[in-house]
């Protein structure tokens, strides 16, 4: 399945005495096999984003009634995205940025003091609390927002967006605090020490010493709790029932199940907007997230 | 919250140097700053799960407050359910499937990209950008994609003859799965190469020198230094991947709702209907527990293939 096994198969045949292929027929084989497998995920990935612009961008009558690989300058609009001025959708995608920004700011917070915590403090069983971090991966929405709905409508935080933000923080919890964790340990502790040598306070000393140094692996916290709480779905669907207060996932998924409301130009230009944060992210803070997965994965 | 906690024990600090400190003092700061973390877990995890070990003794109508104490005959009728044991035969060839598609396709992407020479940081973001394209915009566009009337892979399908012309193929029993498997797979095999291409990017490049210059050919460079690299890694991914598809709902909920005629209907998108749709909140919550009890068999494992805590300084 790898490329290098596609290049195995000319080696073989020499090793076997059989046709002797140059090193440079190989080395142009190898070429074709690593480009064209590129270009073959690259077209399977980006065909369907593709598609999503191009219709997000087309009258939304010619969306249903014609097929056409290309836009057409007739066709095109900004007509679609007016689905974001009325209606249930910007109530939606308005309660998806509340959440999302709640669990960014509980996650980066949370995280950041235990991780201070965890790397700056000896105290005993904090291996053992560690690992029982690491549970978190194996909790399922779907296990734990079985029970949390009735739990959290007896206590009122059914239909509350305070409630998903505590629970999406908590499935984010064992990322955010390993790789605090992790980072403030590549900190040298020598820095702190000449602050309270300065009669700095270890609240002072974290807040201006160690906070400013751990801005990449607050920025990769972030967004992995963007990535959690952006991409949700099932925790919402339990959680919110209402259609007031739900988010984008639950909320346009209920629309197209009730009225059938498939206007695929609408829901393309919608779904556009919704990309473009992660997309962006992507591109910018690339390093960001892949030193986060370094970190974690070391 | 967080941050009175560290300012309580910012106090604590001033009265008594940090060097005069005995350990419990420490240790109590300790605790300090992870109990936000506790407490979260506290509340989402172990009060949820001791919940429904405890809901799923008694029959639960959703709407009526009245609970019937009932023992394990919850536990009875699913186990006697044919639903169930359908739905665990689905839910394995989901998870099966979809580990199996998506570790061969991300270890490919990771692979390719991580030998490329130009256009590697570019073709990296491309990749990157399937993952965070968020579920339910997959999901949109793939219910565009696959309508009847216009949808762009629905006609390729049918030009194919896979299917009829006005067959919907997410609504057709021979094909619900497999689509719904590559759909998921879309997204989720760059979890797989995000994993891998870390790793891979940390093998020193003087390895394959090395061996170039000892004549090795690629495939036996990469089964002698990159292969042995990855194989720890790779282990992880298909360990997580494994449990978490095990126990996916958006994807499948939101593309099918568990039909047509149950094709698609895993334990976790059952244990939804039960609880929300056939008002059985008791058997719901039996379910859950079985899919919990899976869950630890899954973390059981992780510990023992990979003890995470060994690599970090403490």
């Amino acid at each position: 399945m790898s490329t290098p096994t596609e290049t195995e198969t000319p080696s073989e045949t020499e090793t076997e005495g059989g046709t002797r292929l140059s090193y440079e027929t190989r080395d142009r084989l190898y070429h074709l096999a690593l480009y064209g497998s590129a270009a073959l995920f690259s077209a399977v990935i980006l065909f369907p984003i593709y598609w999503m612009v191009q219709n997000a961008f087309t009258d939304s009558q010619t969306v249903i009634t014609e097929f056409s690989w290309l836009p057409s300058p007739e066709t095109v609009t900004l007509d679609n995205f007016s689905v974001l001025a009325a209606g249930a959708v910007p109530r939606y995608v308005i309660n998806t940025i509340v959440v999302t920004a709640g669990t960014i700011v509980v996650v980066v917070g949370v995280s950041l003091v235990a991780g201070y915590g965890m790397a700056r403090f000896r105290f005993r069983y904090k291996e053992s609390f560690a690992q029982f971090l690491l549970l978190g991966y194996m909790f399922s929405p779907i296990v734990l927002g079985l029970p949390l709905y009735l739990i959290w409508s007896e206590i009122g935080l059914l239909n509350a967006q305070i409630g998903l933000v505590i629970a999406l923080s908590s499935i984010s919890m064992p990322f955010a605090v390993w790789l605090m964790w992790k980072y403030i340990q590549t900190i040298p502790e020598s820095m702190e020490e000449s602050a309270w040598i300065a009669g700095a306070s270890r609240w002072r000393t974290f807040w201006d010493v160690v906070v400013p140094q751990t801005k990449p692996a607050i920025v990769a916290c972030a967004l992995f709790a963007f990535a959690i709480a952006w991409n949700d779905f099932t925790f919402a669907q339990i959680l919110l029932p209402s259609q007031e207060s739900t988010t984008f996932a639950p909320g346009i998924m209920r629309l197209i199940d009730q009225g059938g409301y498939t206007s695929w130009g609408d829901i393309m230009a919608v779904s556009l907007l919704m990309t473009v944060p992660p997309l962006l992210f992507a591109y910018f803070l690339q390093e960001y997230l892949l030193k986060g997965f370094e970190v974690r994965t070391r | 919250m967080a941050n009175e906690t560290v300012e309580s024990t910012a106090t604590t600090d001033r009265r008594s140097v940090r060097g005069r400190l005995g350990l419990d003092g420490e240790a109590l700061w300790g605790w300090a700053t992870v109990a936000p973390v506790i407490l979260l877990y506290l509340f989402v995890a172990v009060t949820p799960i001791a919940f429904a070990i405890y809901a799923s003794l008694f029959e639960v109508p959703l709407l009526n407050p009245d609970w019937t104490f009932t023992g394990l005959s919850n536990y009875v009728e699913v186990l006697t359910m044919n639903s169930f044991w359908s739905s665990l035969w689905l839910g394995a060839l989901f998870m099966v499937g979809s580990t199996v598609v998506q570790l061969l396709v991300g270890l490919w992407i990771a692979l390719v990209l991580n030998q490329l020479d130009r256009g590697q940081r570019f073709l990296t973001a491309v990749a990157f950008t399937a993952y965070l394209v968020p579920t339910v915009i997959v999901v949109l566009v793939a219910l565009f994609m696959f309508d009847v009337e216009v949808g762009v892979l629905h006609i390729a399908g049918s030009t194919l003859g896979l299917w009829g012309e006005r067959t919907f193929a997410l609504g057709d029993q021979t094909w619900a799965m497999s689509l719904v498997v590559l759909i998921g797979s879309w997204k989720f095999s760059i979890f797989v190469t995000i994993f891998t291409l870390a790793q891979l990017r940390a093998i020193p490049d003087r390895f394959y020198e090395a061996a170039k210059i000892c004549g090795a050919s690629r495939w036996e460079m990469f089964r002698d230094i990159t292969l042995p690299r990855i194989t720890g890694v790779l282990l992880i991914a298909v360990l997580l991947r494994a449990v978490f598809m095990f126990n996916k709902f958006d994807i499948i909920w939101m593309l099918t709702e568990g039909g047509p005629a149950g094709a698609t209907t895993t334990l976790p998108i059952l244990a939804y209907r039960t609880a929300f749709l056939h008002n059985d909140y008791g058997v719901a919550n039996a379910m859950a527990v079985v899919m919990f009890v899976f869950l630890a068999i899954g973390a059981y494992c992780y510990f023992r293939a990979f003890d995470p805590t060994a690599e970090v300084d403490t």
